[in-house]
């Protein structure tokens, strides 16, 4: 088992040092900076998604919660000029505690009513930003963010990748450390059996609040840094789409692991950029579609399983093998 | 603003009209979900296929649109069954996730697939009685509305009487009941989640073909708000009643056409996910919702 350890933090060390000196390796290329300041941003996104299973809930709405960090941070950077690296902090609070009420309502659900609840409230939050609130929102046409760093700067790209890397490793390590605890515990005792959790003097309520809480915080805080980088935000940034990619990128790497959402998250955006490279507008769609039905039908425990899968299996295939080649 | 007895009336067809497409997505996914204890996140996008089905139909032969069930239905019941023998039923009992995840993938296809075929952009086609209405004391009720929610009735009886007078309805309910007994009696319970999945689908492409009769806009993405107005019946019904669908349908509808008269249209939309929390406050399981396991 400690070997096991050791590999996993040489493993964790390599793609942290990869993450730092790519950029410089590549001669801070802006296209390369482009696509992993994204990847970073939708690693804490699909982290804090993840988050959220580990107490045995899930939400189909969290582009809602990513929508109101970046809205909420947006507007209070336009209006009292603060500096958005504190102002996300304060959007991400604000997606908590709209996490926090539709957590109270969710919490005695069943996954089925708690997914629809969270799907309906992306979609209803979008038609309200976008006509009841367009005076502030302004509407489909959006705001204008202010960015993280001012473009004057030189290579301020590269300033707003290392500054947004090192908000997501402070963020994978507070979930790493909150799951050791005797909070992740208890997650895990309400996930396997409720009702045993509660005879064993665990409350379901009041973990299951405070996961939607952390969730939607650190959801609003990846939305937020999204905005900023990007420069603007719109009514689409609650769309069906920004709540489906953290699903998508956490099952493809493995539910319910830490590294499962950041693999996830790697591979399919690369495999995004590479099939839009190739010019298949909805074709990569339906590629990322059937991706996820194969992954959730035969590889369950998503691509972190893999090494361990092909391990299991191999035998069975080297047999097959040698019987093909005895014919 | 004063609202007479006319113009109560009056919205009380507008609600039962546009309750009846929603009634029809609703209730099969409750049927779905009563034999497979599933439930089907991509449900908008059947609605959105049947949708495009009857408008290619449509365009290519000219017949009235409303004849044109007999083509959605039948195709979406292949869709609905093909989906389930190959999406949902190898994760059948896997982890209540899954089916999630697996609907997810089908959104994605789903509705990819039809802007490939379709093209994304918004579509609307004319039915042939936009001009006809007629006149029941001062209210003058288009004669489409009419003709929607007597087919819509139509399909409910005729689902009743499958269910409760035919032998495999007779299975179908048991399956529902208790999936251990039925197969302890006898009956091929993965037979029935492929018959309730069909006609599930089936009915999400009628309420497909309805949408598109009654002129409104549809394009390769449009699944998800009538989805969710499902979901909220739904909720609001009881997960796995059918009557609990028809009179979730009648309230959402009634609700919204209310909503549009005394507040304002963009409020319209927002109107399900309020009536849906204000009932999971009061009553967790919805109105007539089995009881929790």
């Amino acid at each position: 088992m400690i070997e096991k350890d050791r590999v996993v933090l040489y493993l964790t060390i390599a793609a942290l040092a990869c993450a730092v000196l790519f950029p410089l390796v590549t001669g801070l290329n802006v296209y390369y900076l482009t696509v992993l300041i994204i990847m970073v941003i939708f690693i804490i996104f699909a982290s804090a998604w993840n988050f959220l299973t580990y107490s045995g809930q899930g939400s189909l709405g969290h582009a809602a919660f990513f929508g109101i960090g970046g809205y909420i941070s947006t507007l209070i950077a336009v209006k009292s000029g603060l500096t958005p690296y504190l102002t996300i902090f304060i959007g991400g609070a604000v997606a908590a505690v709209v996490g926090l009420f539709i957590g109270i309502i969710c919490v005695r659900m069943k996954e089925w009513f708690l997914a629809m609840v969270t799907f309906g409230f992306a979609v209803i939050i979008q038609v309200l930003v976008a006509s009841q609130f367009s005076s502030v929102t302004g509407g489909w046409d959006g705001v204008a963010a202010p960015p993280l760093i001012s473009n004057t700067v030189p290579n301020y790209l590269v300033y707003e990748y290392y500054s947004i890397l090192l908000i997501a490793v402070v963020v994978i390590l507070l979930f790493r450390t909150i799951l050791n605890s005797k909070i992740g515990l208890a997650f895990s005792a309400i996930r396997e059996n409720e009702l045993e959790a509660r005879a064993a003097g665990i409350d379901p309520v009041r973990y299951k609040l405070l996961a939607f809480m952390v969730s939607a915080y650190f959801a609003g805080l990846a939305g937020a840094l999204e905005i900023h980088y990007l420069g603007y935000v719109t009514p689409e940034i609650f769309g069906v789409d920004i709540s489906f990619w953290p699903i998508i990128y956490s099952i493809s790497g493995g539910l319910g692991t830490l590294a499962g959402p950041i693999i996830g998250t790697i591979v399919i955006t690369l495999l995004w950029d590479g099939l839009q490279s190739l010019g298949l507008t909805y074709g990569r769609f339906i590629i990322i579609g059937v991706i996820l039905v194969l992954v959730v039908i035969f590889l369950p425990r998503g691509l972190i399983s893999l090494p361990e899968e092909i391990k299991k299996r191999a035998p069975k295939w080297r047999g097959r093998f040698n019987k093909l080649l005895q014919k | 603003m004063e609202i007479g007895l006319d113009i109560f009336l009056q919205v009380m067809v507008w609600g039962l009209y546009a309750g009846c497409i929603y009634i029809l997505l609703a209730t099969g996914l409750n049927l779905i979900f009563g034999v497979m204890k599933v439930v089907n996140f991509a449900h908008g996008q059947l609605l959105m296929i049947g949708a495009y089905v009857t408008f290619s139909f449509f365009v290519l032969t000219g017949f009235n649109p409303y004849v044109l069930l007999a083509a959605s239905i039948p195709i979406l019941i292949v869709i609905g069954v093909s989906i389930e023998r190959l999406c949902f039923r190898p994760i059948l009992g896997t982890g209540k996730l899954n089916e999630i995840f697996i609907s997810i993938g089908l959104i994605y296809i789903l509705e990819n697939v039809a802007a490939l075929v379709w093209t994304d952009e918004w579509k609307t086609i004319r039915s042939p009685f936009e001009e006809v209405s007629i006149t029941i004391g001062s209210m003058k009720i288009p004669i489409d509305y009419i003709i929607i929610i007597v087919t819509t009735v139509l399909i409910l009886i005729g689902l009743y009487i499958f269910l409760k007078k035919s032998r495999l309805g007779l299975a179908v309910r048991a399956t529902s009941q208790n999936r251990k007994a039925a197969m302890l009696v006898g009956i091929n319970v993965e037979r029935m989640d492929m018959l309730s999945f069909g006609i599930g689908a089936g009915l999400a492409g009628a309420a497909g073909t309805l949408w598109v009769v009654s002129g409104q806009v549809f394009n390769p993405y449009m699944g998800s708000v009538p989805a969710v107005k499902a979901f909220a019946i739904v909720i609001i019904g009881g997960l796995g009643s059918i009557p609990g669908a028809i009179i979730g349908g009648l309230i959402l509808g009634i609700a919204e056409n209310f909503t549009v008269l005394t507040i304002g249209g963009a409020w319209k939309d927002a109107v399900a996910f309020l009536i849906l929390i204000i009932v999971l406050i009061i009553k967790p399981n919805g109105l007539f919702g089995e009881k929790a396991e």
